[in-house]
């Protein structure tokens, strides 16, 4: 998948955990480590909207396009 | 889901069952037959649909061993299909029908109606070939008339399958949607 996400590295430099990070977006911890793990196949707006105003960050900071090839 | 809908489930779960024993009591029944037939032939008449092809295995040992093969391997085929059919509806869970097991299953069971609707129209144009050489097949008939009805349905289920298979990836996606 050449679309990398970087949450960990963005909760790392919010000094955040998961479990304070699910709190704050309403999302389940499962949920998140999905998404944390790369294994999401979509992410909705509202989720990226929470992630972004709880992290205080970009879209472009917790997704990457990395080219395989 | 509706209570209306729970209960036909359950009849059709009933009636898989009943449909799965009749089948095996068939090929076993069947199978007797064959073996009976081999050693004591004047016992036939006493066993399970009273299949004598005696007088065939007298005069043709290969017809009546192949003819014997396939309504052999089409009962034997059809009580496992219903196997499947019987582990199907058993293992469906109707609030999240879709997962790799019963998408699998499906699939089988097609596969197994187009092998026994393939075999059934092979052993039917065999014995049309022996009936024109003299040799009596016509109570073999009933093992193979719905050949047409088994690929028909084959089709139809590999169709469902394909969709299945489409619902699971669509099912899958959504639960991998954060």
């Amino acid at each position: 998948m050449p679309i990398v996400v970087n949450l960990d590295v963005m909760m790392a430099k919010r000094k955040m955990s998961l479990n304070e990070l699910s709190q704050k977006v309403d999302l389940t911890l499962s949920n998140l480590s999905i998404l944390k793990t790369g294994k999401a196949k979509a992410v909705r707006f509202t989720t990226l909207e929470a992630i972004c105003k709880a992290l205080d960050c970009q879209p472009g900071d917790i997704l990457e396009y990395v080219n395989e090839s | 889901m509706s209570d209306t809908n729970n209960y036909l489930f359950i009849g059709l779960k009933i009636v898989a069952w009943i449909i799965f024993v009749g089948l095996c009591i068939e090929a076993g029944g069947l199978l007797v037959n064959f073996i009976v037939s081999l050693f004591r032939p004047e016992f036939v008449q006493n066993l399970y649909n009273t299949l004598d092809l005696s007088d065939m295995y007298h005069h043709n040992k290969w017809g009546y061993f192949s003819m014997y093969s396939f309504i052999l391997v089409i009962a034997i085929l059809k009580a496992y299909m219903f196997y499947v059919v019987v582990a199907l509806v058993t293992k469906l869970d109707l609030t999240k029908p879709f997962n790799s097991v019963v998408a699998g299953q499906i699939r089988q069971i097609s596969y197994y109606t187009f092998s026994i609707g393939l075999i059934s129209y092979v052993g039917r144009e065999a014995a049309q070939h022996l009936q024109s050489r003299g040799y009596a097949t016509d109570s073999l008939q009933p093992y193979w008339a719905d050949s047409q009805a088994f690929i028909l349905m084959a089709a139809v289920l590999y169709i469902i399958a394909t969709i299945f298979r489409k619902g699971l990836e669509l099912q899958t996606e959504n639960d991998l949607t954060v």
